[in-house]
């Protein structure tokens, strides 16, 4: 295992691997919202996201002394919460994304936006969920878990060169939404 | 330069992202001060990153790791945790704990049978050797081993296939580990010692029976009369054992030896169909390789087809998913 310094993400997994549950909460503080932003973009409800997200924290509970440091410990955590998703996610037929309605829609929008707000997300946001699973996944690493490109090829076991195309593809799909938005810079 | 070939156009979406190291960053600032194009397209890398994470918040974290522990403590690891033990030292003791749980299963009976056959052999050329001489000791105790050892090794190999009805069967079915597993290595063992049986059987008849060409020699030429036969017969009566079952493995293993020693024998020694079978009885690089070629496919086959599926494997378990 790489040496890590005191307090790091390395040294919490060495304690997860002596049986520390403490040091697990706090491993997963660090990462609880890149992680669980990540696994709701990819299974598109919240109870799904967080019945993957116990399983991936089980997994890392599990198996935290196979960590080799080979990687770092973000790019492992994200390998093994895409391993879970795609275990529990395999030949399901994804729901159509469901927002839970906002507290207030304000009266004097028109009906489009009343719409879009009523489901709870820009056209952008809409458009992302509509995304194919491989462009919704870059994307998700990418902007919602805060990955560099370099470690987002690792998770995926892809070329850095595929990821970028990836991105791009997705982009291009999020244009109509784009312009929608009013950001469009074609 | 166009808005394509801008090679800052690359490191926008990691900008946007918020994940570039700080010398990428800086440089980056640096030119979209400049550059026509990529503050136009930062915007939509910039919208697409304000767009991407959900609102919702994650669980808390000592509600998650409680449900965690709880989870742990309630559900077995998967198979693939108990199977993949990574340390070479963990390994070897989980293989050994195998093979010493297979050795308990194996009957008795069989280990015996095969060492008393294989000594009873021995003792017959032993005692002819002080009336027949010699050179005739030699070649008898080489004929003989030749037709022994093969035969008690195959009929082990058949009853080394496990059947339904072996009481172990149904403890078997509701392990983790592999049938096929489990009988590569039941089958290691009883090979494994026939292989040991016939080499001793083998060395005490080139010591006692008297050098010929020298000992190594001598052990060469004996060990060379029955070995390609062993592994041509011993993987067809595994073969024949997970695709029928050991009974019929047993009968038609036998039945082949018959064949193969009428074909050797003095009354048609010199037809053509005689030599053939002779031929195809003997030991060299064809007949090793077709008997492994057979003994992968019957490890493959283990379990999976034929009437007799006796081999615990997938599709049939000793406990009903509830």
């Amino acid at each position: 295992m790489a040496r890590a310094e005191p307090g790091g993400d390395a040294a919490l997994l060495r304690a997860v691997a002596a049986g520390d549950s403490t040091a697990l909460a706090r491993l997963y503080q660090r990462h609880a919202d890149a992680l669980f932003g990540y696994l709701l973009r990819l299974a598109g409800d919240r109870m799904t996201a967080e019945e993957i997200l116990q399983d991936t924290m089980l997994a890392v509970w599990r198996s935290a002394d196979r960590f080799e440091g080979r990687s770092k410990v973000s790019t492992w955590l994200f390998g093994i919460a895409r391993r879970q998703a795609h275990n529990r996610l395999r030949g399901r037929v994804r729901p159509e994304p469901v927002y839970e309605p906002l507290d207030e829609p304000d009266r004097a929008a028109g009906p489009d936006e009343l719409a879009i707000a009523a489901a709870g997300g820009t056209p952008v946001a809409m458009a992302i969920d509509r995304l194919p699973d491989h462009h919704r996944e870059v994307v998700a690493l990418v902007f919602v878990a805060g990955l560099p490109l370099a470690d987002v090829a690792e998770v995926l076991a892809i070329p850095v060169g595929t990821v970028k195309s990836r991105l791009h593809h997705a982009r291009a799909a999020l244009a109509a939404a784009l312009v929608a938005q009013g950001v469009s810079n074609d | 330069m166009t808005e394509l070939t801008c090679p800052f156009r690359g490191l926008l979406a990691e900008y946007a992202a918020g994940s570039l190291t700080d010398p990428d960053r800086d440089r980056l600032r640096r030119h979209l001060a400049d550059c026509p194009y990529c503050p136009a397209e930062l915007a939509t890398w910039r919208a697409i990153a304000a767009a991407a994470p959900p609102e919702q918040r994650a669980p808390e974290p000592a509600a998650l790791v409680r449900a965690v522990l709880t989870q742990s403590a309630f559900t077995p690891p998967p198979l693939a945790a108990t199977h993949r033990a990574t340390h070479p030292v963990r390994q070897l003791r989980y293989l050994a704990s195998l093979v010493l749980a297979e050795a308990r299963l194996i009957r008795l009976a069989v280990p015996i049978a095969s060492a008393l056959v294989l000594a009873l052999g021995v003792g017959m050329v032993l005692l002819a050797s002080s009336s027949l001489g010699a050179e005739a000791a030699r070649t008898a105790g080489g004929d003989l081993l030749a037709l022994i050892a093969p035969v008690v090794a195959a009929v082990g190999v058949a009853g080394a296939y496990r059947s339904r009805l072996d009481p172990a069967a149904e403890l078997v079915a509701a392990t983790p580990t592999s049938g096929r597993l489990l009988l590569l290595v039941r089958l290691t063992l009883v090979l494994g010692y026939d292989l040991l049986l016939a080499l001793a059987a083998s060395a005490v008849l080139a010591v006692t029976v008297g050098p010929g060409a020298g000992l190594t020699a001598d052990l060469r030429l004996l060990i060379s009369g029955w070995l390609g036969p062993m592994a041509l017969l011993c993987s067809l009566s595994l073969l024949l054992a997970v695709r029928f079952g050991p009974d019929l493995a047993l009968g038609a293993t036998v039945g082949l030896w018959t064949a193969r020693v009428l074909a050797g024998g003095e009354f048609i020694r010199d037809a053509l169909p005689a030599r053939l079978i002779v031929e195809a009885w003997s030991t060299n690089a064809v007949v090793l390789a077709v008997s492994v070629a057979i003994g992968i496919a019957a490890l493959v086959a283990a379990g999976r087809s034929g009437p007799f599926t006796g081999e615990p494997g997938r599709r049939w378990r000793a406990t009903h998913p509830v």
